[in-house]
């Protein structure tokens, strides 16, 4: 008791101490425990045709991934290809003419719904753009998206 | 003469397509798991690699977007694309480009499960490394099931980032190839 009322400072500074390390703490658990939001509840950057968005990054790629890379975007466009992935389904957008393709991966979620689609179906396709890249086996260009969800 | 030329030409193209013997993937998935007992968050995978066979000559490959890889969590994948882990902005992709060496003990004609010798490069960070590995192959009717399992050093592809050191990242990350060829 003598040495708390000698030293008052001491025991303002444990207490400051104790309060920095528990936020600390839970600031911690809070960013590795974080999950990624539900990509339906999110708005989108940009909403754009899938014939303009093969049109962009035909045309200058690098341009096209500075704008649209780990954006939400909406994608509008007719389902070409659905394809089985492990127990879930890509979707795909083309262009005829050239092969260049969009791919749709869903987040867990939304793959009910996307198992749903089928070829020849107007979407709406809202996900995280991973970006466009000339494909050396393909021999085409192709967008990839992650965490999709459908438009409602 | 029209009809026999335009036969002939049916019958070259037919051959011709049939010589083709390679085939694609758009949706080949990559699992990327380099969790430790200290971290489980560094794990993910990419659903949408690109992986062709050619059942001729036993030439296999696979490109992947490394920005499609989907973690749970934000901040590490946030930490795999930036310039300590894989650089995506600068290297976009991690490529595979080899061969099956034992060709003759896989049948892709008959149904059933053989044991493929791979043996090619793994492009990686801007790295190249020859590596060798073992794929299962399923065959069944027209389906051709592939997986494969391996590890890389991450040191040996100049990713040397402070969390691997620290131990909540593996030093060499169990990574696993699936496609299947329909």
């Amino acid at each position: 008791m003598q040495t708390t009322n000698k030293k008052p400072w001491l025991k303002k500074l444990l207490v400051i101490i104790l309060v920095l390390f528990v936020a600390g703490g839970v600031i911690i658990y809070l960013i590795f425990t974080e999950k990624f939001e539900d990509t339906g509840k999110q708005a989108a950057v940009f909403s754009i045709s899938a014939a303009e968005l093969i049109k962009e990054f035909q045309t200058n790629d690098s341009a096209a991934n500075k704008k649209y890379v780990e954006k939400i975007i909406l994608v509008n466009g007719t389902i070409a290809e659905t394809e089985a992935v492990d127990s879930a389904i890509n979707i795909k957008m083309k262009d005829t003419l050239t092969g260049s393709y969009i791919i749709f991966a869903f987040q867990q979620q939304h793959i009910k719904e996307a198992k749903q689609l089928k070829e020849g179906d107007n979407v709406s396709i809202k996900g995280s753009c991973s970006g466009g890249i000339y494909s050396k086996i393909l021999e085409t260009e192709f967008i990839s998206f992650k965490r999709c969800a459908l438009n409602k | 003469m029209k009809k026999s030329i335009i036969l002939f030409a049916m019958i070259g193209l037919t051959t011709f397509a049939f010589a083709q013997k390679k085939q694609t993937t758009t949706s080949a998935i990559i699992i990327f798991d380099a969790t430790t007992s200290l971290d489980k968050l560094p794990k993910a995978d990419n659903k949408t690699v690109i992986a062709s066979l050619d059942t001729k000559t036993g030439n296999v490959a696979f490109e992947s977007v490394i920005k499609s890889f989907t973690f749970s969590n934000p901040k590490m994948q946030e930490h795999f694309n930036g310039d300590k882990w894989m650089d995506s902005d600068k290297f976009a992709t991690a490529t595979f480009s080899g061969k099956i060496t034992n060709l003759s003990a896989v049948n892709f004609k008959k149904d059933g499960t053989y044991n493929a010798n791979i043996t090619g490069d793994l492009s990686l960070h801007g790295v190249s490394k020859p590596i060798t590995t073992v794929a299962t192959i399923i065959v069944l009717g027209k389906t051709i099931s592939t997986t494969t399992n391996f590890s890389v050093k991450l040191a040996d592809y100049g990713v040397n980032g402070g969390a691997i050191a620290a131990g909540k990242v593996a030093t060499e990350p169990k990574i696993s190839v699936i496609a299947d060829f329909k």
